[in-house]
């Protein structure tokens, strides 16, 4: 569904993608860990076309990804993102914040829009918030709210974008909770995450990367539990604070 | 003695509202070309203002460029020194307005950098992350734009913006320097042929505060109301 060929990308003298290919198929979740500043962000980035790239080619379902056309709109509508840092809109409510793009972006019936709206919302358990504010939410409850603007869209594959790195530790178990739903309902996922057991239960595949490059991927127990690579583990010897 | 000073003081009284009551139909003509000036420089200066900030951050060096440069160059030209250019030099190459035409021309222009600089704050407090979220759902820049960047950035300007419309409301008098029969204009040509300055001016100074005050409470509201929020 998504398949990245040779990609690069340099911010200035900095390269940060080295050559990545990697093939998203259709109901698979793909995890993408690694150190920070290993460029796994970008690749998100450059799919939804928040960033242009230098070399390489990205394409979701055979069309081509280039930011400067208006194509890219159509990859958008298709393909959702969802934030570290959530960037709900402060100044809509929460059902306002979910049938925005199905309102104004795909011009949909309002009145059917909300329908749907507050089904989401029913189903990232947040049905009394519907008409708060995004400041009167915790965290947890924004992002929860940030994957229903996704999924109001209707996309073909969503895009997370470590949604837990910017969560208290509490929080982190009701937003994985509802990714791990998702999951389930066969969505197409392409999740940049810490998080190595969520990784482990529900992912079908795990890509490594590291200096822009990816060093291995495979199923999780493989890169996960038994990695071949020297960096892959201690990687991830550090992140699961074991010596 | 007592009874003395007294008796002036009515008698002093009875003349102020003698000459007020005379006098108030010529400086309420001058407070309406007040008003009038105003809400006209107001409204040309509020959307070359947002036009100006639109170019400003629209990340298209040249476009940015421009309105940058003319910001910069009419915020160091005084107010004064624009309106004695639009109404004595543009008549030289055929262009020729009336004083209350180059008068609510020059105040909106010379008040189309201050705004748009009101303007340009809001628009850059916006939190690019949220911008990011609306391509990502689809969103054109003019929807980017429309519905999640101004309405932000409004009421973030809205007190400033305020601000900038008492301190237009008090500089409409500088039009009386291209004869703009305002408040302040009224004031001066009634003095000077009734030598009763005492009187003019104060209802004069009274009239702007009846026009300004009421804003200025306004524009406190605001600023208690967005800091809740």
């Amino acid at each position: 569904m998504i398949s990245i060929t040779n990609l690069h990308k340099a911010f200035g003298a900095n390269e940060v993608l080295k050559g990545i290919s990697l093939e998203v198929t259709q109901g698979e979740v793909l995890c993408i860990i690694g150190p920070s500043g290993s460029g796994k962000s970008t690749i998100l980035r450059c799919i939804n076309g928040l960033e242009s790239y230098d070399k390489g080619e990205i394409r979701v379902v055979g069309h081509h990804v280039n930011r400067d056309t208006k194509q890219i709109i159509w990859i958008r509508t298709h393909v959702s993102m969802v934030f570290q840092r959530f960037n709900l809109f402060p100044h809509r409510t929460v059902l306002e914040n979910v049938i925005e793009g199905p309102v104004y972006v795909k011009k949909e019936d309002r009145t059917q829009a909300t329908i749907r709206g507050r089904e989401l919302l029913k189903q990232v358990g947040l049905a009394n918030k519907a008409d708060a504010y995004p400041n009167q939410l915790s965290g947890g409850q924004m992002q929860r709210v940030a994957i229903a603007r996704a999924l109001a869209m209707q996309p073909m594959a969503i895009l997370f974008d470590e949604p837990t790195s910017a969560l208290d530790p509490e929080l982190v178990g009701e937003v994985l909770s509802v990714m791990r739903n998702l999951a389930e309902q066969g969505m197409t996922m392409l999740v940049v995450t810490h998080e190595m057991a969520f990784a482990k239960e529900v992912a079908d595949r795990v890509i490594f990367l590291d200096g822009g490059v990816i060093v291995e991927e495979g199923p999780p127990r493989e890169i996960l539990v038994n990695p071949r690579q020297d960096r892959t583990r201690d990687f991830l010897r550090r992140v699961m604070h074991v010596k | 003695m007592g009874s003395q000073i007294g008796f002036v003081t009515v008698v002093l009284m009875a003349t102020f509202w003698n000459d007020a009551v005379e006098f108030a139909p010529i400086l309420l003509k001058g407070a309406e070309v007040t008003v009038m000036v105003t809400i006209t420089s107001l409204i040309l200066s509020t959307f070359l203002g947002l036009f100006w900030a639109l170019l400003r951050t629209s990340h298209i060096r040249v476009l940015s460029w421009i309105s940058a440069t003319f910001v910069n160059t009419i915020r160091g030209i005084p107010i004064l020194v624009q309106l004695f250019y639009i109404y004595f030099v543009l008549p030289e190459i055929g262009i020729q307005l009336t004083a209350f035409q180059a008068g609510s021309i020059g105040l909106g222009i010379a008040y189309s950098a201050y705004m748009s600089e009101v303007f340009r704050a809001g628009i850059e407090a916006i939190d690019v992350g949220q911008i990011e979220a609306a391509h990502t759902i689809g969103m054109t820049r003019w929807l980017v734009m429309t519905r999640v960047v101004l309405p932000q950035a409004f009421r973030i300007a809205l007190p400033p913006y305020g601000n900038n419309l008492i301190m237009l409301l008090k500089d409409s008098s500088q039009t009386s320097a291209i004869t703009v029969a305002e408040l302040s204009l009224e004031s001066k040509l009634i003095a000077a042929s009734t030598f009763k300055n005492t009187t003019v001016f104060t209802m004069g100074a009274i009239g702007y505060l009846i026009m300004s005050l009421p804003l200025i409470f306004l524009v406190a509201r605001l600023e208690k109301r967005f800091k809740r929020a």
